[in-house]
């Protein structure tokens, strides 16, 4: 009995997984002590699909379609990664002006998945104004992307071989348009989230991960790059038309919040830069190149870089029309770790802001909370965790 | 760093375990080793801070008639334990492939277990990123990772079946191994 009095409390406030409006839940679990947390894990699988194993029953192309919907914000990536892969095992050589096309798409891809996020994460710390007008410019990229395909987020621009889509010279004005408006924006946003006081008072040595501890907890994609950790496949083993278009690699050594924003914000500039490239470069030539439907026995590495760090693909064939395996590893698995660790010693209120740092695909919006204690429990929506966090702040 | 540099480095690193380095792509090198020298070789690396783990796939090579592959022989062989019998190439066994990056060079590690001694040590105390990826494998392939921190559920549902691993090449669906459940309880 003594012991149970003299036991030092340990709360444990579960974060998920349940909400209806958004994709991906996860579920989290911090234990913390009074205001601060101790300790965190993780639960993921709520949405879990069995993607992996339903591409071994399909075709190879059929799998395309079904790779773009593991994520609707980096659907383009998830088959753009799959392809090359599948390119590479039937030793199919696509034309340069559809690799330019692809390259073209990933980076529009990565401009709305950047305003979406600084979208998201604003939210959190309680800045909907800055909300608001980031998913209003979104609109201009997504206004590009469905002029282009049709489609809003599952572009289905690629095929085994090639693209699907062409860019016309009336198309690469409205897009230079558009990307002209937007780095107007992104000025504004960058001095927004490096002057802003109160902003400043919600990201500025919060979420520290130092590059030692980026390395050894793996991260990838602008989690890692706000730490100054140098990573990011399109420079460290070019695909698609990033041999012919390089990228200049951005970093930032604040290793906080205000770097990830930092850092994401100047990605879109390097964006700009390489669509405006890819515009006024754009290779001529076929948009598809023949591919057979038998892929030929072997294995196959195939890396991209997602908005949210490397996206890891790996597909053996049996040389079958449907792959023998299809394994995906998505930037959000590695970065998990990272939230894991950061949350530690943090209070409770800056949970939501980490979480947004770095960028999982986002789910946790107003997911039910529960606080458990012996003397029985207390439910919060993540909404009033959001706003306790905002509140605290105050 | 140059990809041969990376890989050259990588073979100097694993050579007290290496017996059979493959490069399938210019820029893979593939490195066969035998289970219980997993942690020693992910040790070797970490340490020489080579590249970073970037996942862990899982295989599943079902048991069947064709005779047991080359790297299984070799290994069996290096584990000092005799060629694979029929029944155990028949019984099929589970591969982890433990891909590490370092700039365009990708080094696999490929580490085979048979299904009924399917136990690999784990590595998250050399390398705590690997955590996710271990309770990954553990639940779909059913390899057993041997001292992983948490090998709660990550991914499955919590009414998932005990012992049905999802991507195994057996596996087809629930429905029809509750069929052949029942058929087994009449």
């Amino acid at each position: 009995m003594n012991e149970q009095v003299n036991a030092p409390k340990k709360f444990i406030v579960p974060i998920g997984p349940q909400h209806p409006a958004l994709k991906e839940p996860g579920h989290f679990e911090f234990t913390v002590d009074g205001e601060i947390v101790t300790g965190a894990s993780v639960r993921l699988g709520y949405v879990h699909r069995g993607i992996e194993k339903g591409c071994e029953q399909r075709s190879w192309i059929q799998d395309i379609y079904l790779l773009e919907r593991i994520c609707g914000i980096c659907s383009h990536s998830h088959a753009t990664a799959f392809v090359l892969g599948v390119e590479k095992l039937a030793k199919v050589t696509v034309p340069p002006r559809a690799q330019a096309i692809r390259t073209l798409f990933l980076e529009l891809e990565r401009i709305h998945s950047h305003f979406l996020w600084l979208g998201v994460a604003a939210h959190e710390g309680g800045f909907d104004t800055l909300f608001m007008y980031s998913w209003r410019d979104r609109e201009t990229v997504m206004d590009i992307l469905e002029n282009l395909s049709g489609n809003r987020v599952n572009y289905s621009a690629n095929v085994l071989g090639g693209v699907k889509y062409d860019v016309d010279e009336k198309q690469a004005d409205e897009i230079r348009k558009g990307i002209d408006f937007l780095e107007e924006r992104a000025h504004y946003y960058l001095n927004v989230v490096t002057t802003d006081e109160t902003f400043l008072g919600r990201t500025r040595h919060i979420g520290l991960m130092s590059l030692e501890q980026a390395v050894t907890l793996d991260a990838i994609g602008p989690t890692a790059r706000a730490s100054g950790l140098a990573r990011d496949v399109r420079v460290d083993a070019p695909y698609a038309a990033y041999v012919d278009f390089p990228v200049k690699l951005v970093t930032d050594d604040r290793c906080d919040l205000v770097g990830r924003f930092v850092v994401r914000i100047n990605e879109l500039f390097e964006s700009y830069r390489l669509i405006r490239e890819i515009l006024d470069h754009l290779p001529a030539g076929d948009l598809t190149t023949k591919c057979p439907r038998r892929i030929p026995e072997g294995e196959t590495i195939s890396r991209v870089e997602a908005p949210r760090g490397e996206l890891f693909y790996f597909l053996k064939s049996n040389g079958s029309d449907k792959p023998e395996r299809v394994k995906v590893r998505t930037p959000s698995l590695c970065n998990w770790a990272s939230v894991i660790n950061l949350a530690v010693g943090h209070n409770l209120a800056d949970i939501p802001m980490i979480l947004a740092g770095i960028d999982p695909c986002f789910s946790c919006n107003d997911r039910s909370v529960t606080i458990r204690n012996p003397g029985g429990s207390q439910v919060w929506s993540w909404e009033e965790l959001r706003r306790y966090g905002i509140e605290h702040y105050k | 760093m140059d990809i041969n540099e990376s890989f050259a480095k990588a073979e100097q690193i694993l050579a007290p375990w290496t017996g059979v380095a493959t490069h399938p792509a210019p820029d893979r090198m593939d490195v066969v080793i035998p289970a219980k020298s997993l942690v020693e070789a992910v040790t070797a690396l970490v340490e020489a801070k080579w590249g970073y783990l970037s996942a862990i796939t899982g295989l599943d090579h079902p048991g069947s008639t064709e005779p047991a592959s080359e790297a299984l022989r070799w290994q069996r062989l290096t584990e000092e334990i005799e060629a694979p019998s029929d029944e155990e190439s028949r019984e099929g066994t589970l591969e982890a492939l433990y891909h590490f990056c370092e700039g365009a060079a990708i080094l696999t590690l490929r580490v085979r277990v048979r299904y009924t001694s399917s136990a690999l040590p784990t590595i998250c105390n050399i390398q705590p990123a690997a955590t996710l990826y271990e309770r990954e494998i553990m639940e779909l392939f059913g390899v057993t990772i041997v001292g992983t921190p948490n090998s709660e559920r990550l991914l499955l549902s919590d009414d998932w079946p005990e012992g049905v691993y999802p991507l195994r090449k057996s596996f087809t669906s629930l429905k029809e191994l509750d069929v052949v459940k029942g058929k087994e309880t009449k």
